[in-house]
């Protein structure tokens, strides 16, 4: 019961993590970033690279933050810009960018399977039930991110902006906001926190080219559902997330993967505002 | 009327076997192209090129549904891989044998069918974001593969089912049916996406809002073209399982979903021809250099993908074309764009209009509330209206007139209270259904078509009741008597070929007057409908309404900020304030009202002015 009850939240925190660039991306941008995924690959190897150097495990995090905002900076400025005012078509111009990101890392360091170091190993004892530190260690984490975009949001100059474009675009820009440089750096935090969110679940498995797509999905599902709130997220994470994690535990893993998707889709056709207000 | 009736009516008929013959001998090129191509062409290139066709196949349909209904789909990847397990498992687990063919061909359109359906009931409602249908068109394939997963030895699981015995044909023969299918199936979608039914499908993908308040029930006719579609894809996905001797869950991938879209928006969305030469292109190309350099033709690929989509939204085919067409103009010093069919107008027949005979009001509004959150815009507003009454609806900027007029059009608007045609209450039904009981509904801001013609957009209104042509266009447009009238009126039956951004203001405005009549509507409601015009053109649209009412016996509300207009015109008026009725009575009454003129004149303020 114990290690369900776990299970549960450690699952959503990392759905929380994965989905969350994703989120601030399409609250402020209005765009649907299918090149999440490709940003959550760099983050994976960015933590294989810190491993293959031999440096020190944590040093994974920043390296990743710091890869995924340079790749964030050079997308927005030469593909998202052109695409504001068509975001059906920064969907499909995205997913080519992930298609182009995958097979770039496939050309540098081949398309199998590989292993990154973990920074915190064993377990350790919770409620007389032994549970990885690791995936304990995801919640803090994930709660860091969540603590960092709602003190981004509510505390900073760009976060009061931030708010205002995700408001009021036309108004926030007569105000004399430059909307440009707001979702410039919001594309940029966007897809550092997503491959951040990348080498943070690479320690539970191992990197591949196309470990992103499935993740995207489940990422892209939960935002949906959550209509650009990081409460919804939360909630959307822990019920969808859970759900999945009992599905898996009870029925059959196959489906389980298939939990997100089913309950997101059902979701949105009977309440199009998912777990949002409206 | 007969002066109406300008344009021949054999123009039409000569303009449409126009297009018929070149677009006849070029699918007559394309047939003996294919015929012949086994003898030219190298055998890996045959082999390579079957699949292709295949393939383009598939990718027609995601132009149709994206390309011209505006469905971003990624869901024909999962159509294709239902038709092609159809045949895998059949033939695997029930040999293979002409009865066994037909047993398979049929299961995987049934099964695509249903699926589609399903898929497109959960897709399209009334108000369903554009966005959602490839949200569940993109967790389809993701769903099926799990499936085909699941299978275990029964589909193959994630190695698929190999090696079943097949149809008896060679590569040869192969490359000439699956060619021959292709050019066929290509030229019917060219006939069809050029259609009265196209049209109908633009007009869907332009203003879906708009179609639904023309009667047109759009989610229906989206959810029958996803259904067409998944069975084309189904077909294809056949042919493939029958000539590969290979089924694998990737045929049905979500990433083939995608790979769809991407050679559709490569060649050229919505153009047809692109997407099916884009894709063979491509998938030829792909087989001749994946051999050598995998990744970075893969990275290529992508490469040029978001080049194009960045840089030409419309894809690689139109661009070509346009090139082609400025050097065949310059050449021949003719103008090469086609001409377009002008239909002639006639007479519609008479007497189908709802309600006509029944003794309840044609409007009976009880307790009519409308709220947003804690925002009252409408409460307790009651009145009823008869035939033969045109009924002024005034009030200040703010006093809920036009929320009123969505809640009578739209059985999803209103959260208290009874609106009642003729007695049938309208309940919870979405825009196309109240049309049916007979109510019409013209827009505040002019709310139209913008690249269809005049003449397309008046069919639209007559699609509910005179139906569509599927492969042609219909020589004749029946339009009731006031309609024309307006038509005639106002000049636009001379300018029933120009698209309808280039008309004036004026005209947009008796456009759009001439659409909602054209309905046959009991009850019209008109939101502002001489907003902007000059006094001629008022005074114009106003007395042809007058007449209407009076000659037709039609319940007309109208929304008007012009009290002298109003005066002259309604029979009675209702003045709105804040939300509620503040007064219902005859012009007289109304116009001579102290409350009305301190509304008006913000008159209950002027003790705080200096």
């Amino acid at each position: 019961m114990t290690a369900l009850v776990l299970d549960i939240v450690t699952t959503a925190a990392i759905l929380f993590a994965v989905a969350s660039g994703l989120l601030i991306i399409l609250g402020v941008l209005k765009i649907v970033n299918f090149a999440h995924g490709g940003f959550l690959t760099i983050g994976g190897y960015s933590g294989l690279v810190v491993t293959q150097l031999g440096l020190n495990a944590w040093l994974a995090y920043p390296a990743a933050v710091v890869a995924g905002i340079v790749m964030g900076a050079v997308v927005e400025r030469f593909v998202i810009r052109p695409l504001y005012d068509r975001p059906l078509d920064a969907i499909l111009a995205t997913w080519g960018l992930g298609i182009i990101i995958g097979q770039l890392i496939t050309i540098v360091f081949g398309r199998e399977i590989q292993f990154v170091q973990t920074p915190i190993t064993g377990a350790t004892s919770v409620f007389g039930e032994t549970y990885s530190l690791y995936r304990l260690f995801l919640i803090l984490a994930a709660a860091a991110v969540a603590g960092g975009i709602a003190a981004l949001l509510n505390a900073t100059r760009l976060g009061l902006e931030a708010r205002a474009v995700i408001m009021n675009e036309p108004l926030a820009r007569g105000l004399g906001i430059n909307s440009g440089h707001v979702r410039f750096v919001t594309f940029c935090i966007g897809a550092g926190l997503a491959s951040l969110a990348g080498a943070l679940i690479t320690p539970l498995s191992s990197v591949d080219p196309n470990m992103g797509v499935p993740w995207l999905v489940n990422a892209f599902m939960l935002v949906l559902v959550s209509s650009v709130s990081l409460a919804s997220l939360a909630i959307a994470a822990l019920t969808l997330g859970g759900a999945q994690v009992l599905v898996s535990t009870f029925i059959s893993p196959v489906i389980g993967g298939l939990t997100i998707v089913v309950l997101a889709a059902l979701l949105l056709r009977i309440r199009p505002a998912g777990f949002g207000h409206g | 009327m007969a002066d109406l009736t300008t344009t021949p009516a054999t123009l039409p008929r000569r303009a449409f076997s126009g297009r018929l013959v070149p677009a006849g001998s070029i699918a007559g090129l394309c047939i003996v192209a294919v015929v012949a191509g086994p003898y030219f062409l190298d055998s890996y290139t045959v082999n390579i090129l079957v699949r292709s066709f295949l393939y383009a196949a598939t990718a027609l349909t995601v132009d149709i549904l994206w390309g011209y209904a505006g469905i971003l789909t990624f869901g024909q990847a999962a159509f294709f891989g239902i038709g092609a397990y159809a045949a895998g498992i059949t033939f695997t687990y029930m040999d293979f044998s002409p009865q066994t063919a037909v047993l398979a061909l049929l299961a995987g359109l049934a099964v695509s069918a249903v699926v589609a359906w399903i898929t497109g009931w959960i897709s399209f409602f009334h108000r369903a974001s554009p966005l959602y249908v490839a949200i569940v068109t993109l967790a389809l394939p993701i769903i099926l593969v799990q499936v085909l997963y699941s299978g275990g030895t029964f589909t193959g699981s994630s190695s698929g089912l190999v090696g079943y015995n097949t149809f008896d044909l060679s590569v040869e023969a192969w490359f000439t049916i699956c060619g021959i299918g292709l050019v066929v199936l290509t030229t019917a979608a060219w006939f069809f996406v050029n259609s009265d039914f196209g049209r109908l499908l633009i007009a869907i993908r332009e203003n879906e809002q708009r179609c639904t308040y023309l009667g047109i029930n759009a989610p229906r006719v989206k959810i029958l073209l996803m259904v067409v579609m998944a069975m084309i894809a189904s077909v294809a996905g056949y042919a493939y399982a029958g000539y590969t001797v290979v089924v694998a869950p990737e045929i049905g991938s979500f990433v083939f979903g995608t790979e769809l879209v991407m050679w559709v928006a490569l060649g050229g969305r919505g153009t047809l021809i692109g997407p099916v030469l884009g894709t063979i292109a491509i998938d030829v190309i792909s087989a001749y250099l994946s051999g050598n350099l995998p990744y970075v033709w893969k990275l290529i690929i992508g490469s040029i993908f978001v080049l194009v989509i960045v840089a030409l939204p419309q894809g690689i085919v139109p661009v070509l074309k346009t090139g082609l067409r400025r050097l065949w103009s310059a050449a021949t010093r003719r103008d090469a764009a086609p001409c377009v069919a002008v239909p002639a107008l006639i007479e519609a027949p008479e007497g189908r209009r709802a309600g006509t005979g029944s003794d309840a009001p044609a409007l009976n509004v009880a307790d009519l509330a409308c709220s947003y959150g804690s925002l009252k815009v409408l409460e307790g507003v009651a009145f009823k209206a008869l035939g033969s009454e045109l009924l002024g609806i005034i009030g200040p900027n703010g006093a809920g007139k036009t929320t009123l007029m969505r809640c009578l059009s739209d059985g999803y608007e209103r959260t208290g209270g009874t609106v009642a045609v003729f007695g049938h209450a309208i309940a919870r039904t979405p825009p196309q259904g109240v049309v049916g009981l007979g109510i019409g509904r013209s827009f505040q801001t002019t709310s139209l078509f913008e690249t269809l013609t005049v003449a397309e957009s008046l069919r639209l209104a007559r699609y509910r009741l005179d139906g569509t042509r599927m492969l042609s266009h219909a020589p004749t447009l029946a339009l009731p008597d006031s309609a024309r009238r307006v038509i005639t009126a106002t000049g636009l039956d001379r300018q029933l070929a120009i698209e309808c951004r280039h008309l004036s203001h004026g005209m947009k405005r008796a456009l759009e007057l001439a659409m909602v009549l054209a309905l046959e509507p009991s009850v019209l409601l008109l939101d502002e409908p001489t907003a902007g015009l000059t006094k001629p053109e008022r005074t114009l649209i106003g007395s042809i309404l007058v007449d209407l009412v009076q000659r037709e016996g039609l319940c007309t509300l109208i929304i008007e900020h012009d009290l002298d207009f109003v005066r002259e015109i309604s029979t009675r008026i209702i003045v709105l304030h804040q939300g509620k009725v503040l007064l219902d009575g005859s012009v007289a009454e109304v116009v001579g009202s102290e409350l009305v003129r301190t509304i008006y004149a913000g008159g209950a303020h002027q003790e705080l002015a200096p």
